[in-house]
């Protein structure tokens, strides 16, 4: 703390003159690479100052993004922002594939019933409570207020089925952040990944209903090709891409770090553009890779901690910076009212359908279930391009959500992996890259 | 989809570059040099930009430009760290007088002569163009490649002594090269000559801080990681507020670097390596991205080019053998034979001129410094080999590979 905080307070003051010389000069270059290099080192010592003050890095990275970003000292701008987007997509498929190195057929086999169950229970629940209240705040939501009944409930699915969602990457970076191992870490991996599964399958069918109930087609097999082709499409072409990643880590073994940026990279452009999760595809690819070669994946897990530093604080930095703190004060009351809903409704179900012999789990799950991120605004950018009617608007009160969830979300499966005592790295001892 | 095919691709020409096996295969049809040079990405940025393929549209173009920046402030951190007091202040004066014999004979004889196609041609409209125009081209006619001397060395056709003292001019030579973008920044870059040189102290006063704050911020650094991270992190921010700001990315990377290599002493050895060892890839990807940028509007490239060409090799020739005149020695005779290559800085420059201060004359500048280094890049190679023969004991010695 004693020598991050003066680091921090020097890179932050150094945007700012470099800010203040950019309005007093007029013109105006390309601002990615310079919220690039900004966000990376104020990330790197906010992450100090964070584990100084027994937070997780994680929102030290978020906070200063926060901080230096477009919506709060603007010190960098919203364009520089924008141009960070392929960092994103790197750094989420290096976490899945570093997550997916721990889903190994045995931890499958001793929890995949009951999460499967438990996830469903859980997201069906979550779903129906937040589909009611949108519905019941609807008269008050300028975009809602003039539909008939039918749009309301379509519309309301739409944004509940983007509520039900979790964050992967925030729980994985946590996870690794805090070195935990345990029981209790397992069945919140394994939740969270198979969470996603559920919320894919919950969206797509929201989707066609509401284009059906705002006067487009519905048509059943169009959207059970659409989620077939996500997630069994995603878990091939990544099965696929884990055995050619295996067959370079056992017969050539050069450059690792460089490759497995490579693929990460083909992994978040290709899978965009093939309407195929970059998120599914990595973890597909490093639980084949664990379950073929142990050496193998030691020996990914050890090229992720060297090229992860810099991508995880570049990309929760840039997350930090993107957050639209002027929504959160726009639908203000709503987002707190229906986050809050989110939160009671997780800790009710959490504990009403933990299996019986999972007493931690039981207590504590709900809060490693809070966070949102990535995945959770990729969906409301879907809402807002797919629906003109309502898009914008729900597109709004979704980012509000989503942003306080991703304030909030590390330091709630933090306190739960804490409490749970399956935390083995010490704060100041990071264990991973994602830690560092 | 394209970012990736294109990433894919520079990705496989990045292996195929480093191939042992392409390398043998391009020797036995003496096309090594060539390959080694990096023609290979520039023309494939030829062929995928607007100009070829069309892959990149100008906008694309344009959104490539960080990595441009960081490319050149990689360089300029790098050429910085070549400024050591100590070495600098234990060479002999004869060899200061060596380095600005060579330096001023190729600036002179290359611009004097473009001048005079540039001004009795009127190529170019007024004096003050074709004179700045000409300034510029013999400024990147001054700057040599370093590595031949190292070369040379090792491959044993150059003595210690005679190696170290090339090397050595061949990187005060990029002072020349630096002096004169400065000076042609300072005139072009801004609506005054004042407002000119006020960018240019901007840019060496942004280098100077950001040095300053990475060393400071390396010194609590827990590991080699780290440090390679904060150096990355201290480029793409040195880089980007340049870029931001628009003014020299190159210069403020140069004095970042110099500032780092005076004042960090140990500290400054182990970041040069940590960069050093991405220079090669950097220069190849600059050569990528220089290439959309090709754009011969006129057919004064194709005239110039050649002339620019033969006006630098006699330059160099000439200017070597003065220089080791003045010297007295401490350079060898056909010294002038060892600095054909260009080397990467002079790419640079012209870069960043095109960037900063965009225009035909820019552009024509650019065009014809581009495609002189690549065909400096394979003369250099051949003059090498004629003015330092190899030694009779040894039966093949590797041909020195340029940049």
């Amino acid at each position: 703390m004693k020598s991050a905080l003066p680091r921090l307070i020097l890179i932050v003051g150094l945007l700012a003159g470099v800010d203040a010389l950019q309005r007093a000069r007029g013109e105006t270059g390309t601002p990615v690479a310079l919220a690039a290099g900004g966000l990376l080192l104020a990330a790197l010592f906010a992450g100090k100052v964070a584990t100084f003050l027994h937070l997780p890095r994680l929102t030290g990275y978020l906070l200063v993004g926060v901080g230096v970003g477009p919506y709060a000292l603007g010190f960098i701008p919203k364009e520089g922002i924008t141009g960070l987007a392929l960092i994103s997509g790197i750094a989420v498929s290096l976490i899945a594939l570093s997550a997916g190195t721990e889903l190994r057929l045995e931890l499958l086999q001793r929890v995949g019933a009951k999460v499967t169950r438990m996830c469903l229970l859980v997201a069906m629940v979550v779903f129906a409570i937040c589909l009611v209240a949108v519905v019941a705040v609807a008269p008050w939501l300028e975009f809602m207020a003039d539909m008939t009944l039918g749009q309301k409930v379509a519309a309301a699915a739409v944004i509940s089925s983007v509520l039900v969602s979790f964050s992967p990457t925030v729980g994985i970076a946590v996870v690794e952040e805090m070195g935990a191992r345990g029981p209790f870490t397992d069945f919140l991996m394994a939740f969270i990944i198979l969470g996603d599964l559920v919320v894919l399958v919950l969206f797509a069918a929201s989707v066609s209903m509401a284009r059906a109930a705002f006067g487009g087609a519905f048509s059943l097999s169009e959207v059970m090709l659409t989620i077939s082709w996500e997630l069994f499409g995603s878990v091939l072409v990544g099965a696929l891409l884990g055995l050619i990643l295996l067959v370079y880590l056992e017969r050539v073994g050069k450059e690792v770090v460089v490759f497995i940026i490579g693929l990460c990279f083909a992994l978040a452009e290709g899978g965009g553009r093939l309407h195929l999760s970059p998120l599914l595809m990595s973890l597909a690819a490093g639980g084949l890779l664990a379950n073929l070669s142990e050496k193998s994946a030691a020996v990914l897990h050890t090229a992720i901690q060297r090229a992860g530093l810099p991508v995880f604080a570049l990309f929760f930095a840039a997350a930090g910076a993107g957050l639209h703190l002027d929504t959160v004060m726009k639908v203000g009351p709503y987002a707190v009212l229906l986050a809050l809903l989110r939160a009671g409704t997780l800790y009710y179900t959490s504990r009403r359908f933990a299996p019986n012999d999972e007493p931690e789990v039981k207590k504590l799950l709900w809060l490693g279930l809070i966070s949102q991120a990535g995945v959770s605004f990729g969906l409301a950018s879907i809402v807002e391009r797919t629906f003109p009617e309502f898009g914008a608007g729900a597109a709004t009160l979704l980012i509000a959500i989503i942003t306080l969830h991703e304030l909030v979300g590390p330091l709630m499966v933090r306190k739960a992996l804490l409490s749970a005592g399956e935390a083995t790295v010490s704060a100041d001892a990071p264990r991973t890259a994602a830690a560092h | 989809m394209q970012a990736l095919l294109l990433f894919l691709t520079v990705a496989a020409l990045s292996v195929l570059a480093s191939s042992p096996l392409l390398m043998r295969v391009g020797r036995a049809f003496g096309l090594a040099q060539l390959s080694a040079s990096g023609l290979l990405f520039f023309v494939f940025g030829v062929a995928v930009g607007p100009l070829a393929m069309g892959v990149l549209d100008a906008a694309q173009v344009e959104a490539l430009r960080p990595l441009i920046a960081i490319g050149l402030t990689v360089v300029g951190v790098l050429t910085g760290f070549n400024v050591e007091p100590r070495l600098l202040r234990s060479l002999p004066w004869r060899l200061y007088a060596a380095v600005v014999t060579q330096g001023a004979t190729s600036l002179v004889v290359v611009a004097a002569g473009l001048f005079a196609v540039f001004y009795l041609t009127g190529a170019l409209d007024g004096m003050v163009a074709a004179l700045g125009a000409a300034a510029l081209f013999g400024a990147v006619a001054s700057v040599s490649s370093p590595h031949v001397g190292i070369l040379g060395m090792r491959s044993g056709r150059l003595e210690r002594r005679e190696g170290l003292g090339l090397t050595l001019v061949a990187m005060l030579d990029d002072l020349w090269g630096l002096l004169a973008l400065m000076a042609a920044l300072a005139l072009a870059s801004a609506v005054s000559i004042p407002d000119g040189f006020g960018l240019l102290a901007l840019a060496a006063l942004l280098g100077l801080v950001c040095g300053l704050l990475l060393l400071f911020l390396t010194r609590a650094a827990s590991n080699e990681e780290e440090v390679a991270t904060l150096l990355l992190g201290a480029v793409m921010l040195v880089g980007g507020a340049a870029a931001y700001l628009r003014i020299s990315t190159l210069v403020a990377g140069v004095v970042c670097g110099a500032t780092l290599s005076v004042l960090g002493r140990q500290a400054a050895a182990s970041h040069y390596k940590v960069l050093a060892k991405i220079e090669r890839p950097v220069y190849l990807l600059l050569l990528f991205l220089a290439g959309p940028l090709f754009h011969p509007q006129t057919v004064w490239v194709w005239f110039v080019l050649p002339l620019f060409v033969v006006l630098r090799f006699v330059a160099k020739v000439a200017g070597g053998g003065l220089a080791s005149r003045v010297g007295g020695g401490v350079i060898p005779p056909k010294t002038g034979w060892a600095l054909v290559s260009q080397g990467g800085l002079s790419v640079c420059l012209v870069i960043e001129f095109l960037l900063l201060v965009p225009g035909p004359t820019s552009q024509l500048i650019f065009d014809v410094a581009l495609l002189a280094a690549l065909i400096n890049e394979v003369l250099g190679a051949r003059a090498f080999a004629i003015g330092f023969p190899p030694p009779a004991r040894s039966m093949a010695p590797p041909a020195p590979e340029a940049n």
